[in-house]
């Protein structure tokens, strides 16, 4: 098995407060991996540690085989982990075109004829998401919680990543706009996009999810296909009741 | 018309104030810091340019030579000064930035000297006589020069994907780390344009004014002065600013007393200040969230 992202023992925190203590997890290439448990076990902390914007106090990060523990959040998007944020994180004040291009960055020239090359990779994007197309000239501030989850993911997939972490897509979002959300998941497991998944609608991620962990206060309690998690009697009481 | 002649005069210093006020902006939006040496910034790059002007460099050659040397500065000021305070996210840099400014000071006093020198340009002092208004092609340089150089770094801003990225990092830092762009050298980049903008702001403010140590040390305080009152968000707004407040400067100059020159500026900042509770930075931390 060809492991796209594997985190082994990791630990992270904030100040003098332990929040990640010895995390293991493994995504294979095309799948769909789940992160599921109670607020506060750490499932973001997670995802910040992998991803730079946390800097991990131990253990190790492997992308595609090559360790970027320790690297800063920008090396490693260039070394193709593309993590949606918790909260969307859109650039307010730029047009949704331009947060998309952006999402391209490591990969366009900065000056002159970035917009030709990413032409492709736009059309891709909007094909996806017309809502986009259709305001791709408006500051990505005015659009809805739903149309900018669609932007945050379309930046994330400009950058053609190996690996794409997305942090609580459903949160604050309409119960409609949420199944909209978990359509487009499914589109990016058809697609083969490799993706770990952090989400609060345990029953909806297993749903989508090849794979599944359970956090629990800063470490993996269970893990398993969906349907073996279905059966665990202690998971089941806790997550899916 | 005298009073016309005295706003056109006084606007010209203003658009200087303006470009100066500008070079905060750059910094802040980045990085929520600002070069408090910016004054010394302006002066040493206009030191440097006499200095090629002294040894027979040509003035069209000497302008790109001076900014490079404004870029310099303004990247090590960013290096000595900046760079430590923000990774330990502390306020540091404001001292940081005041004590690199006062180094600089003494530097060109040793240097240069205290005396305030001459800078020539072959560029006309001659009067033109425009609506009954005289202006000399030296001064309507300083407006070209400063639209010139705010238009290009706002093209930059708007059309390149460096200049995206360097708003996407003002947006949001961490957000903008996540696409592969890396803040520190983005913010090392604002740091080089607000040196490229001082030093233009010598280059063109010398010809009028003189070049001398002190030379900068009211119009900092005048440039800060508009940065507040405009807002420290990037955009014109501190052009216009800059030359309500150089009109208002001339004409209390004129109509009052020249020893009353810097008080507008003071009581500008002084009622900016009141008018936000949240101090100086306030309304653009509050927009933030």
């Amino acid at each position: 098995m060809m492991y796209m992202l594997k985190v082994e023992n990791l630990y992270a925190g904030y100040g003098s407060s332990e929040v990640l203590t010895g995390v293991s997890l493994e995504v294979a290439q095309g799948r769909v991996v789940a992160l599921i448990g109670a607020n506060g076990a750490g499932k973001t902390t997670t995802m910040r540690a992998i991803s730079g914007m946390l800097k991990p106090r131990r253990g190790r990060v492997l992308l595609d085989g090559e360790p970027v523990q320790g690297k800063d959040a920008s090396r490693i998007a260039g070394l193709g982990l593309a993590h949606a944020p918790e909260g969307r994180r859109v650039f307010g004040p730029l047009s949704v075109e331009d947060n998309l291009l952006l999402g391209a960055y490591g990969r366009l020239p900065l000056f002159w004829g970035y917009r030709g090359r990413a032409a492709r990779d736009l059309d891709k994007i909007y094909v996806l998401f017309p809502v986009l197309h259709e305001r791709r000239l408006q500051s990505a501030g005015t659009l809805s919680g739903g149309e900018q989850q669609m932007l945050a993911i379309g930046r994330a997939l400009m950058a053609g990543p190996k690996v794409m972490l997305l942090d609580e897509p459903s949160m604050g979002l309409a119960p409609v706009i949420v199944q909209e959300v978990f359509a487009t998941i499914r589109n990016l497991k058809a697609a083969g996009i490799t993706l770990l998944l952090v989400e609060q609608f345990a029953r909806s991620a297993l749903e989508v999810a090849d794979y599944a962990y359970v956090m629990e206060r800063g470490r993996i309690v269970a893990e398993g296909v969906p349907d073996e998690l279905y059966r665990d009697e202690r998971v089941l009481a806790a997550y899916l009741g | 018309m005298i009073t016309a002649q005295i706003v056109v005069s006084g606007a010209l210093m203003g658009l200087v104030y303006a470009l100066v006020a500008y070079g905060f902006q750059l910094t802040y939006a980045t990085s929520k810091s600002i070069n408090f040496g910016q004054g010394e910034l302006v002066m040493l790059s206009a030191f440097f340019s006499l200095t090629l002007l002294d040894w027979g460099v040509p003035y069209w050659l000497m302008v790109p030579g001076g900014l490079l040397f404004g870029v310099l500065l303004g990247l090590f000021v960013e290096r000595a000064a900046v760079r430590l305070a923000l990774e330990q996210k502390s306020e540091g840099w404001i001292l940081l930035t005041i004590i690199v400014g006062l180094l600089g000071f003494s530097a060109a006093e040793n240097i240069w000297g205290r005396d305030d020198r001459p800078f020539p340009t072959p560029i006309s002092s001659d009067a033109l006589h425009i609506f009954g208004v005289s202006i000399t092609p030296v001064e309507i340089s300083v407006a070209i020069g400063v639209f010139a150089l705010m238009g290009l770094i706002e093209l930059f801003k708007r059309k390149t994907l460096l200049g995206k990225a360097f708003e996407a990092v003002s947006a949001d830092r961490e957000a903008a780390e996540l696409m592969g762009i890396s803040a520190t050298r983005t913010v090392m980049l604002s740091y080089g344009l607000s040196g490229l903008v001082a030093a233009m702001a010598g280059i063109l403010v010398s010809p009028i004014t003189t070049v001398g140590p002190t030379m900068a040390s009211a119009l900092i305080l005048k440039a800060f002065s508009v940065a507040v009152v405009a807002g420290l968000d990037s955009g014109f707004g501190v052009v216009i600013v800059g030359i309500f407040l150089g009109s208002l400067e001339s004409l209390t100059s004129f109509y009052i007393g020249s020893g009353w020159r810097e008080a507008p500026g003071l009581i500008l900042l002084i009622l900016a200040l009141a008018a936000r509770p949240n101090g100086v930075f306030g309304k653009a931390g509050i927009r933030k969230v």
